[in-house]
């Protein structure tokens, strides 16, 4: 039926021009997209996806330029258009989302009234008011809470899920034929990305508007595409349907694509048990950590965040402990007081018994050689001027009195334990890789030989390959020197792979905090459960969405209601829950669970 | 608005504060600086005894707490800030020295009457000039800011580089010159009618505009860089919607911040441009006064531009919070 065909690309080629020089960045695309269609584009960062949506609606950087073939939208071509016939098309039949919601509106006002704005322009014939109900409707359409209070709000008090939740409304309200979804999923939580792809699935089915769905991600785009493209360095390598390609990937480079695929329940994961009479080096005892801020509303008044609310812990020598949450948990305030980056308000953090709080400013220093921080962002954390070897062993100039020869030999040797050529010592870390930058990190926090490293994200940044390297270098490390971890991370696969026990927290508290095998087999808290079912896996997840997936964000930190904080969205919530905070169930099978089911014989 | 009215029950609490600081601080500046006003008085023939008596009936032997107390108290409760130790009240300048027979106090100029009588002169040459730099300065700026890294922005950055870098005697020379002598065009110095202010506040607006130029054109650039700028024409908005609506009104902020600055500066070199120009306003007030030591005079001004300055900048911050809600009251 050809005549169904919305978007039809045909041999389009894009390329850069740098300096005088062309580079060849999308070759030789061609495909279709059917009326009501959904359609996927599967490529990881760097296969020219973006520049694909962009060159489709005529928005390509002026660096880059359509060096041939045809992009065309019901009949119109779009790579000649005119600005004219751009501006009939934009926003009024093609819709365009982002990966980056938080910059699509303008800070300075609310965003109701520049969805309204938008709807106007497109459809000048809707009245203001008409056009305002409008945004409040769909607002509650795609699920946002107090739809019309949201809507007079600006974008600033819009959480990263809800904003992008608003930038779909506002690429939809026209009434566009085909809405074009660049990474949507990409900057969100798991759990509030789960509820993106929900969204998704259910424009799929009510609305009618063709969706080009474009992620780096398969296990996102197998829940809405009804068939899919794979693009490499600016190729299609492969056609397929999800299901097909996720069975049956055909070329090589699928294959690899779905082999980096993290997998949760399918795999065998061993954990060294930790030894029973290991002794405890980091201990944490309800620790809490509010901050104030200035209250708006008030003349003088201020209102406290709560960040950290009793926290308490042990980790044992040799073992890996893995802290797992969503953005404002209080994962990353937790980090700054374990670092002593801040101090605690309340409640004890000690090392090998010792009480941090009671330790002098020069004990500390010392001890700082033996709890060493790898951070996340690979980049940032490089001064760019200083040779690979200097910055590995600044630690040691500050830390230990040797001789140069001798710290070098230490150097060259950490260098080589981590799997950086000692080649680099002299070279600058110019065009390094993410997974050699962070070996370079790693090994800067080795050469003092700590006792505990604390890795903030360390191997987020890194593809599967590159994490997988470095998970065996970590188990070779610990059971060479006999290391702790401590892994602080938002990604469930990657912690199914590495950590021994797990915790869990939500708002400032650990609601969960049990053995590897316990938390993926046996949750007992359902934000664990949901937090499964969202995981971006291609298994057969034993937590369905649709069963465990909550609806909804986290209360602000600064209004936590009485009782359990997870109520709000909890799907088992009873009415205890709202008054009582669930107490601290010690399980038969050893850990911990915060939660008015657990304990009882209400098997869930 | 809760918001507005507690922000502004705070700044005005804080400016009162600022504004006593100020008066406190020149106050005592006056007192223990050089100069004895009781000697300009009783003038240079005067007796060591007439110069003690004339200064202690004019308080200056008080405790400087004291005396400031005093002062505030009128200012505050009557509105008084004194006579002038020099002028009488006629309004022309007493030439200091001379009589040592002292015309009695009440014969003297109110330091409200001379500032009053002034201060007119100089807002009008003030918003004068105001208006000639932002009505040369906005399209420019505009023009640039829209034309980011091309040759408008070019150009305008050039032509700022000139402005900037003419000093205002210098300019002012050329200008009476070449408009008042050679062409006749407008009256060069003193004051009779509106015409007078032109001149400096051409010269006054011509330090301003390379300024407001700079900072228009680079946060309108910077403004149409930003994503929600540049996808305003994906969304469907038509392209002048982007810019008014959204560009413009983002830039606004910081080109509101930077005149408030440059109106405070304004204040200040009114002082240099009314001196040259002969152009009787309170710039000129003030020069005299410093040079005839009369405290109250200069004590009063003082007070006055600090709290012109104060005012300005919680109007440019009130002014600000309305355009981008976000910003902290
Ligand atoms: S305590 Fe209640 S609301 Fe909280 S997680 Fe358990 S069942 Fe849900």
């Amino acid at each position: 039926m050809p005549s169904d065909i919305l978007l039809g690309v045909d041999n389009l080629g894009v390329a850069a021009s740098i300096g005088g020089r062309s580079k060849v960045v999308l070759d030789n695309i061609s495909f279709a997209v059917s009326r009501r269609e959904t359609f996927g584009i599967i490529g990881r960062s760097g296969s020219g996806k973006s520049v694909l949506a962009k060159a489709l609606i005529g928005w390509l950087d002026p660096a880059l330029s359509v060096t041939g073939g045809a992009v065309s939208f019901d009949g119109v071509d779009m790579v000649g258009a005119d600005a004219a016939q751009l501006r009939a098309i934009r926003g009024r039949r093609i819709g365009y989302v982002g990966a980056d919601p938080t910059t699509v509106f303008d800070p300075t006002i609310p965003i109701g009234r520049q969805i309204a704005e938008k709807l106007r322009a497109v459809r000048p014939e809707v009245g203001h008011k008409e056009a305002l109900d409008r945004v409040v409707e769909l607002f509650e359409t795609v699920r946002i809470p107090d739809a019309r209070l949201r809507a007079g709000e600006l974008p600033s008090k819009f959480s990263g899920g809800m904003i992008q939740r608003a930038a779909i409304v506002d690429a939809m309200i026209g009434g566009t034929e085909l809405l074009i979804a660049d990474n949507v999923t990409q900057p969100l939580d798991v759990t509030v990305a789960a509820q993106i792809i929900r969204l998704f699935q259910m424009l799929r089915n009510e609305v009618n508007t063709a969706i080009l769905f474009i992620s780096s991600s398969l296990p996102m785009v197998k829940n809405i595409a009804d068939r899919l493209v794979v693009l490499e360095e600016g190729r299609v390598v492969e056609r397929s349907t999800p299901e097909r390609l996720a069975a049956h990937p055909e070329t090589a480079y699928s294959q690899a694509l779905i082999a980096q695929i993290p997998r949760i329940w399918s795999r065998e994961m061993a954990h060294p048990a930790v030894k029973a009479d290991a002794a405890t080096v980091l201990s944490v005892q309800d620790v809490k950590r509010n901050y104030r801020v200035r209250n708006q509303r008030s003349l003088f008044g201020s209102v406290s965040i709560q960040a950290v609310r009793g926290v308490s812990f042990d980790v044992k020598s040799g073992e890996s402990l893995g802290i797992v949450g969503e953005s404002g948990c209080g994962k990353s305030t937790l980090l700054r007081l374990l670092t002593w980056l801040d101090m605690p308000d309340a409640g004890r953090i000690s090392f090998d018994g010792v009480d941090l709080g009671k330790m002098s400013r020069n004990d500390r220093f010392h001890l700082r050689a033996r709890l060493q921080l790898v951070l996340q962002d690979p980049y940032g954390s490089i001064p760019a001027h200083w040779t690979v070897g200097r910055i590995i062993s600044e630690p040691l100039r500050l830390h230990r009195s040797m001789l140069a020869s001798e710290r070098r030999t230490r150097v060259t040797d950490t260098m080589v334990e981590v799997g950086l050529d000692p080649g680099l010592y002299s070279k600058l870390p110019v065009g390094l890789s993410a997974g050699q930058r962070q070996r370079i990190n790693l090994a800067r926090a080795l050469v003092l030989e700590p006792a505990i490293l604390l890795l903030d994200e360390t191997l987020s940044a890194l593809d599967q390959t590159e994490q997988t390297r470095l998970i065996a270098l970590f188990e070779r490390l610990q059971s060479a020197r006999g290391i702790t971890y401590l892994f602080i991370s938002h990604d469930l696969a990657m912690v199914r792979r590495v950590c021994s026990r797990v915790a869990v927290m939500y708002l400032g508290k650990i609601v969960e905090l049990v053995s590897n095998e316990m938390l993926f087999f046996a949750p007992q808290h359902p934000y664990t459960k949901a937090l499964l079912s969202a995981a971006p896996t291609l298994e057969e997840s034993p937590y369905a969405r649709d069963d465990y997936l909550v609806e909804g964000e986290p209360p602000s930190p600064l209004l936590i209601p009485a009782g359990c904080s997870f109520a709000n969205r909890c799907p088992q919530a009873l009415p205890v829950c709202r008054q009582q905070e669930p107490p601290v169930h010690h399980l038969p099978q050893g850990g911990i669970v915060a939660c008015h089911l657990a304990g009882e014989d209400r098997v869930t | 608005m809760v918001r507005v009215t507690s922000f502004l029950l705070r700044r005005l609490a804080q400016s009162v504060v600022i504004v006593l600081l100020a008066s406190l601080i020149v106050f005592c500046l006056l007192r223990t600086g050089p100069g004895n006003p009781a000697r300009m008085i009783a003038g240079g023939m005067a007796t060591e005894e007439t110069v003690e008596k004339i200064a202690t009936e004019m308080g200056l032997r008080s405790p400087m707490l004291v005396q400031y107390f005093i002062y505030l108290k009128k200012v505050v409760l009557h509105g008084d800030f004194g006579t002038s130790f020099v002028r009488p009240k006629s309004g022309a300048s007493a030439v200091a020295g001379g009589r040592a027979d002292d015309p009695t106090r009440a014969e003297r100029a109110r330091v409200i009457d001379l500032i009053l009588d002034r201060l007119p002169l100089t807002l009008q040459l003030a918003m004068m000039a105001m208006a000639i730099a932002l009505s040369v300065s906005i399209p420019i700026g505009l023009f640039a800011g829209l034309h980011a890294g091309r040759w408008p922005d070019a150009a305008a950055l050039m032509l700022s580089s000139v402005l900037v870098s003419m000093p205002n005697f210098w300019l002012a020379g050329i200008l009476v010159l070449v408009v008042s002598i050679q062409l006749h065009w407008l009256p060069a110095v003193g004051y009779r009618d509106v015409t007078y202010s032109i001149l400096p506040a051409i010269v006054l607006a011509i330090e301003i505009i390379p300024v407001l130029v700079r900072s228009l054109a680079l946060s309108l650039g910077a403004m149409m860089s930003q994503n929600f700028v540049r996808i305003g024409l994906i969304r469907g908005l038509h392209p002048s919607q982007v810019i008014y609506h959204h560009a413009m009104k983002g830039a606004s902020v910081p080109l509101l911040n930077m005149l408030g600055v440059q109106l405070s500066a304004l204040l200040g070199g009114v002082l240099v441009v009314e001196y040259i120009f002969d152009y009787p306003g309170l710039g000129a007030l003030t020069i005299e006064a410093v040079l005839q030591r009369d405290f109250p005079l200069i004590q009063a001004i003082a007070m006055l531009t600090s709290a012109i300055f104060v005012v300005i900048n919680i109007l440019v911050d009130l002014l600000a919070g309305l355009i981008d809600p976000r910003l902290e009251y």
